[in-house]
């Protein structure tokens, strides 16, 4: 029976996520905590300090945050600010959040009046993509470096920051190669446990969880014991998902999950940073132009008076009928948090897109806890009937 | 033609009723029955299969194939196989209507709309877990203002005007209909007021999908003439409403039963059957 060691690891990590971080402040680092995607993790890498990605936990009932969070709001959010208050992310040496959505704004105000982290620093990430919007971003880019610097208490070199892109992209080139065993079919790995490998990646210093990666990869690419054939092949796009129990549900029916433009998945990880002379360009490039999040308001030409719909529409969706055609899809599921402001406004426009090229999208609200699985099992069941309806 | 002779059959065990359906060899319904879902999931299904039998003078075993479709249709120890509801309420729907485009069922917790084409269906949105506006929804307003459920529909059709009924919350329209009743206004215009705001929520979800005629209203809710009138009235024009709007869901489920009974027998292959239980009813008699 082969041991899957890297796999093993990262479940582990994955169901116990502080644990190396405990080891690694016994150590003498310092751990940083970021909400979503936007905060640039090579600063940190570069200064030495580890980047912890803030999640929220699916299990634990929402008791605390509903004293000072509104209730309809993100659930994702909720759930983490309400693991902060109770205590499960007091080992972070800071916090960085960014305008990564409204309520992440209004919620890094929450977390820094309660919990008064020893650091804390706010991203106003612009909301387009235009030049002046770019070069703003590293403005603010700069802002950061100069709080992070004062926590390290040292001086950031570009060198420093060049290998850390590197670095970076380096792990981004090993996710995209583990995507890529799930091109066959039937996928060498099911996308619940690709899921858990990248919980537990933001959960490491970058190089400690590259050689993880690799050795997940050589494992299964060696072992060959990934979920058998169906019928279904499916990308799920949306909201972030940082627990497996949905891909569980939907991989537990007649389909495999073998892409996903998630937050915790290939959106956070797909786009390298480029080596630019200024490594601050490339960086402030890519987490802004680059990271195709909701979030920001795209357009194939912002400087142009005249827009073309189509053109908008390629240059927002292009990517997910890339993904659908190298991966085989045949089916897309649409998943968006309760009130996700950001994704439940895309929801429309992305279904038109996928079902004007002849994709079959269905669109799933979901309230972030396992008791509301069994309806969305329902929906998912009869689209697959859809799908695969050539039975009836 | 098909010399071959199968009978088949659907159960739709939907949260609120249970419905089998019997289909002859040609095809026609040959036994239909209902009973109330209760707690029981798999003691109701054997009983009312038993009851559909009986009437069909038929044995378990001379059904070629069963569907089980419905909320519960995992605890139906006989069926060969689970297909959701939405698919099959879509293939009832199109054999009754084969103009229909789009569908509304509203059943005893749930609401749907469908989108079908080519007597297929494509697209699909339900209510949430909430069953605000669904056939609980009038059930509660029933005991609420001491009336049978039958009569609700045609009472209301005899307001002269409507309250204005701001929520399908099962909750909060209780209350606001106690209110209402405690400032003296008439039963029939509150329960008009009631039937059009499940018309609104139903229209308003099944928007999402983009309309077209043919509509069809199915499901337990479309016996109540009063909310099919305020749902023609939201529309702007017809809908069509089957003889037996119950038993949609099981038409489909025996009807697909069916086609995927001669599928098989045309390519020479076996039907897969599952391994049938029906005498575990009797497991629960004691009860």
């Amino acid at each position: 029976m082969a041991q899957d060691r890297g796999m093993d690891r990262a479940k582990a990590i994955y169901q116990n996520r502080s644990q190396r971080a405990g080891e690694l402040k016994a150590q003498g680092k310092q751990v940083i905590g970021y909400l979503c995607a936007y905060p640039v993790l090579e600063m940190m890498t570069a200064l030495d300090l580890v980047p912890f990605r803030i999640l929220g936990d699916i299990k634990e009932p929402i008791s605390r945050a509903d004293a000072c969070l509104p209730t309809v709001v993100c659930p994702f959010i909720r759930s983490a600010l309400d693991l902060a208050l109770k205590d499960r992310y007091q080992f972070l040496d800071g916090v960085v959040m960014a305008h990564s959505c409204d309520v992440a704004e209004k919620t890094a105000h929450i977390w820094h009046s309660y919990l008064r982290p020893p650091y804390f620093h706010f991203i106003d990430t612009p909301h387009t993509t235009r030049n002046s919007a770019v070069k703003q971003h590293k403005r603010l880019l700069k802002d950061f470096q100069k709080t992070l610097e004062q926590l390290a208490g040292r001086q950031l070199s570009q060198e420093r920051l060049k290998e850390a892109v590197k670095a970076h992209n380096q792990q981004r080139a090993l996710v995209r190669e583990l995507y890529g065993l799930r091109k066959p079919d039937p996928p060498l790995i099911s996308g619940a446990e690709t899921l858990e490998v990248m919980v537990s990646l933001m959960s490491l210093p970058v190089d400690e969880g590259s050689r993880l990666l690799k050795q997940v990869i050589t494992e299964v690419r060696q072992h060959n014991s990934g979920p058998p054939k169906k019928p279904a092949r499916l990308l799920i796009w949306g909201s972030i998902m940082d627990n497996s129990s949905l891909i569980e549900m939907i991989e537990g029916l007649s389909a495999n999950l073998v892409m996903d433009d998630t937050c915790v998945g290939s959106r956070f990880y797909w786009p390298d940073v480029a080596a630019t002379e200024d490594p601050l360009d490339g960086l402030a490039h890519r987490y802004l132009v680059e990271l195709k999040c909701p979030r920001t308001f795209r357009q194939a030409d912002p400087n142009k008076a005249s827009k073309d719909y189509q053109a908008d529409l390629e240059y927002r969706f292009g990517y997910l009928m890339e993904y659908a055609k190298e991966w085989r899809v045949n089916g897309v599921i649409l998943q968006s948090l309760r009130y996700c402001d950001i994704h439940g406004y895309e929801v429309p426009q992305v279904k038109d897109y996928l079902n004007s090229l002849g994709l079959p999208a269905i669109y799933l609200e979901y309230d972030y806890s396992q008791a509301a699985l069994a309806p969305l099992r329902t929906r998912v069941q009869a689209f697959l009937e859809i799908i695969g309806q050539g039975n009836f | 033609m098909n010399k071959v002779k199968i009978f088949t059959a659907g159960i739709d065990l939907g949260s609120t009723m249970t419905k089998v359906l019997i289909l002859d060899g040609e095809g026609k319904s040959r036994a239909q029955v209902t009973g109330a879902t209760g707690a029981e999931h798999r003691r109701l299904a054997n009983k009312v299969m038993a009851q559909a039998l009986g009437q069909a003078g038929l044995s378990l075993e001379e059904i070629g194939y069963i569907i089980a479709t419905g909320y519960g249709r995992v605890n139906v120890p006989f069926a060969d196989c689970q297909v959701t509801e939405l698919t099959c309420h879509a293939r009832g729907v199109s054999h009754l209507f084969p103009s229909a485009r789009t569908a509304i069922d509203i059943g005893g917790q749930d609401a749907k709309g469908l989108k079908i084409r080519d007597g297929k269906l494509v697209d699909f949105v339900m209510n949430d877990r909430c069953a605000a506006g669904t056939g609980r929804f009038l059930e509660v307003t029933a005991e609420t203002l001491g009336l049978r459920l039958e009569e609700l529909g045609e009472l209301s059709l005899k307001a002269t005007s409507k309250v204005e009924i701001g929520s399908t919350c099962t909750i909060f329209a209780q209350a606001e209909m106690v209110a209402l009743l405690s400032q003296g206004r008439p039963l029939a215009e509150i329960l008009a007021g009631l039937h059009q705001a499940i018309a609104s929520r139903v229209v308003k979800m099944t928007r999402g999908l983009k309309i077209e005629a043919d509509v069809v209203f199915t499901g337990g809710v479309a016996q109540n003439a009063a909310v099919v009138q305020a749902i023609k009235e939201r529309l702007g024009h017809d809908v069509l409403v089957p003889d037996e709007p119950l038993f949609t869901g099981a038409l489909g489920a025996a009807l697909l039963a069916r086609e995927m009974a001669l599928k098989c027998l045309a390519n020479g292959d076996n039907i897969p059957k599952k391994e049938r239980r029906l005498e575990e009813a009797s497991l629960y008699e004691d009860y």
